[in-house]
């Protein structure tokens, strides 16, 4: 049986744990299988929305200041591992930002998939169509 | 009282600065305080930033951590390095706080 998890972020980056948690439980349950009955699967989704979309900022430099991995190394990662990324439209545009901002593909480490930015609705209707929901 | 003040949050702690009656103020955008300087929400700069008689200031390390580039934060606002920090602690304000 396959079992739809849709990560929601929406903390900030750095100051705490949260979004970097969600993006690596994502991650895992793409990779790994520990928590699974036998013959189930999991299929993963991560929507960044609120002022979690800020975690998909471009040119983060965690690792020159604090020498740490990035929100958008940690995001690339995910693309790496053909993870389903969502960034909500109307948060960035919140914030004043565009497409160009923001962390949408990670081709040069071979990355095949693309996050997408979307309208909340979408969003609000993978919400609606998974079996779990888990908020970050 | 001369304060400085070191904001680490964007969503809260920003109402406690309206209520500290200061000779001087300086407030200090680190960690995710640094969202007041460099995102403008709904096209509109954090309102942190219309305080008068305010010195503002954000940690060069936090905007570049977080993707923003040193040019491109409200102008209101001098970018600092750690150096920089030590000296306006000891030269210029009598206490420190962190919100």
């Amino acid at each position: 049986m396959k079992k739809k998890i849709a990560f929601v972020i929406k903390s900030l980056p750095y100051n705490r744990e949260t979004s970097r948690l969600g993006l690596t439980h994502a991650i895992a349950s793409q990779s790994v299988d520990v928590y699974l009955d036998e013959g189930d699967m999991i299929e993963p989704v991560v929507c960044f929305i609120g002022d979690g979309v800020l975690n998909c900022l471009k040119d983060q430099q965690c690792m020159k200041h604090y020498n740490n991995t990035s929100m958008e190394t940690h995001i690339k990662n995910a693309l790496l591992v053909d993870l389903q990324v969502y960034i909500c439209k109307e948060d960035i545009e919140r914030f004043g930002l565009t497409k160009d901002d923001i962390v949408t593909d990670a081709q040069e480490i071979g990355a095949d998939k693309i996050a997408e930015i979307v309208p909340f609705d979408k969003i609000q209707g993978i919400m609606e169509e998974v079996d779990h929901l888990q908020f970050f | 009282m001369k304060i400085i003040s070191f904001l680490s949050h964007y969503r809260h702690g920003a109402d406690i600065l309206e209520r500290i009656k200061t000779t001087k103020l300086g407030i200090v955008f680190v960690g995710n305080g640094i969202y007041h300087v460099g995102v403008s929400e709904n096209g509109k700069p954090s309102p942190l930033l219309d305080k008068k008689d305010v010195s503002f200031y954000a940690l060069i390390d936090d905007i570049e951590t977080r993707g923003f580039k040193i040019e491109g934060i409200d102008k209101r606002v001098k970018p600092v390095s750690y150096e920089d920090l030590v000296d306006l602690i000891f030269n210029e304000y009598e206490k420190v706080i962190w919100l």
